[in-house]
């Protein structure tokens, strides 16, 4: 083989390698769309997006799947409330202003956490979290919207965390070194200096973070409680989308119209994550301060 | 003390880490005066215009040895307050390097920082940048950001933010060795005006710029001062053979 033909070779083997996730990605999105849109000739896309009353099982059923979104942006919305500070203020004190050795201990600490199987996390907001939320609230369950939202910020918070963390060390030294000349101190750079240079990589972690924790389905399935009604306090049950199609496909009969809807309910959730991921990159592009000077 | 130093080194050394970067140097800067610092790289000559308003301390594992008399005061005793000699110690860098924010918020940035001082922030806005000769050419667009203008525009605004804290030193670390000629000349002119109300002290790669623009000259090699004296005395007829070489060429 000439050199050219082999430069040509292996240019195309890597090429196909590159192209398997993206063949492997329109084939999953394929399946989705073919097992999903069926349920639209039992019951309209708006009674099924809007639907209050998921009874699948009911003669005649009913495939609403409203409170199964509110399910999944309550828990998703009270999540990102308690991950978004906690993984951000993490990410400025290991950024700027922990000790190596300290900084070193807590990053590993916070990637092990990343690391921790979601069974696991389901399983310690089960037998630990639910009781103590029940004792102290005098709850009913322990399984509900608290619960899970604890436990799916600590899934997120690695994810902000960590690309939080990237943004900030990316802020040039030039910047700290222009507001510390001025006489300002390490408090006033980090707010008005290296905060503002690093936000649009913080706004892509939150949006990140918030499309792991609206995917995440052990976690929602295990402490969720999975009422599939609308909440109506922050203790109530909920059955978020993941949730649902998880707990439910195994009983369904294949192509019936709960295994469609429930396909149904996956491209919604496709659709979601999508559209954060979008945002993100949005943000992340549009909100992007040029560098220092450019000459 | 002579009433016309305004800051001045007594047998200072500076380690990084083990490493001696300078050694023993002592020396006057004298008030309204322009002292420009030349010697070739790595002769300390960065590391000690960055002593004087203790930057160096956001270098990790760094010491400092001897004595730096400000307002008569060690500014390395443990009661001063780094921030404190900042106000008063501005600083321009190498790199033009302007915040993300708008050019009014860049002039802005530090007066507001002092909060007394948020009296009239507009006019100071306009007389600093008129100060650094810049104002014609921004005065349209303040609320642009600061990242749009040229490298040179982007300096003398860099300037412009120094000049606001009202300091009573200027250090300028080779504030022209990122611009291109003309906009090299227009600094120098600037420096020329500033040194009415100003002390300034600049580090210079450029042999010529420093014979240009300072009335007096510090020859720094391998962490020690070599000879310190009036700019004209040093150019033309120097006391140590070593400045004599580095002048004209033979090293450096």
């Amino acid at each position: 083989m000439t050199r050219q033909a082999k430069e040509i070779f292996i240019k195309y083997i890597f090429f196909i390698f590159a192209l398997v996730s993206v063949i492997v990605l329109a084939m999953i999105v394929f399946s989705l769309f073919r097992e999903g849109l069926p349920i639209f000739k039992v019951v309209s896309f708006k009674n099924f997006v809007f639907g209050m009353e998921w009874y699948p099982t009911y003669d005649p059923p009913d495939f609403g799947i409203f409170p199964l979104i509110v399910g999944s942006f309550v828990v998703t919305f009270f999540a990102t409330l308690i991950a978004v500070p906690l993984g951000v203020l993490a990410a400025i004190y290991i950024s700027e202003i922990a000790p190596r050795a300290i900084k070193e201990i807590l990053k590993s600490v916070i990637e092990l956490l990343a690391g921790l199987p979601s069974v696991v996390l389901g399983f310690f907001g089960m037998v630990v979290v639910a009781p103590i939320l029940q004792e102290t609230f005098d709850l009913p369950t322990g399984l509900n919207i608290v619960n899970a939202s604890v436990i799916l910020a600590l899934m997120a918070i690695p994810t902000i965390s960590s690309i939080s963390e990237d943004a900030l060390y990316a802020v040039p030294q030039e910047f700290k070194e222009a507001s510390y000349a001025l006489g300002a101190t390490k408090y006033e750079t980090i707010i008005k200096v290296i905060f503002p240079a690093a936000l649009s990589g913080i706004s892509t972690a939150v949006m990140l973070g918030m499309a792991r924790a609206i995917g995440e389905t052990m976690v929602v399935l295990m402490v969720a409680g999975g009422s599939a009604a609308i909440p109506e306090s922050i203790f109530d049950s909920v059955r978020p989308m993941p949730a649902s199609i998880a707990a439910e496909m195994g009983e369904t009969p294949y192509r019936s119209a709960h295994y469609h809807a429930l396909f149904a309910t996956g491209m919604v959730l496709f659709f979601l994550t999508l559209t954060f991921n979008i945002i993100a990159d949005y943000v992340s592009h549009k909100f992007k301060q040029t560098g220092s000077a450019t000459l | 003390m002579d009433a016309n130093v305004i800051i001045s080194l007594n047998n200072v050394n500076f380690y990084y880490g083990q490493n001696r970067a300078l050694t023993d140097i002592t020396m006057n800067f004298r008030k309204n005066k322009v002292t420009a610092l030349i010697g070739p790289s790595g002769c300390g000559k960065s590391t000690l215009l960055r002593l004087l308003n203790r930057m160096n301390d956001l270098i990790d594992d760094t010491r400092v040895e001897g004595d730096i008399i400000y307002e008569g005061k060690n500014i390395y005793s443990p009661d001063i307050d780094p921030v404190e000699i900042r106000k008063k110690i501005g600083m321009v860098f190498q790199k033009p390097n302007p915040f993300p924010k708008t050019i009014y918020n860049n002039i802005a940035y530090g007066p507001k920082l002092t909060a007394s001082n948020t009296g009239d922030i507009n006019m100071l806005v306009e007389q600093t940048l008129k100060q650094a000769v810049l104002w014609d050419e921004v005065k349209d667009i303040l609320n642009q950001s600061a990242m749009k203008l040229s490298g040179g525009q982007q300096q003398r605004l860099c300037i412009a933010r120094a000049l606001a804290m009202k300091p009573d030193i200027l250090l300028m670390d080779e504030p022209t060795s990122a611009l291109d000629p003309i906009s090299t000349a227009k600094i120098e002119e600037l420096i020329e005006e500033l040194k009415k109300d100003y002390t300034i002290i600049i580090v210079t790669h450029n042999m010529q710029q420093a014979a240009r623009i300072s009335d007096e000259t510090a020859f720094f090699y391998l962490g020690n001062l070599i000879e310190y004296n009036k700019t004209e005395k040093i150019f033309t007829k120097p006391d140590v053979k070593q400045t004599e070489d580095y002048i004209t060429g033979r090293f450096g």
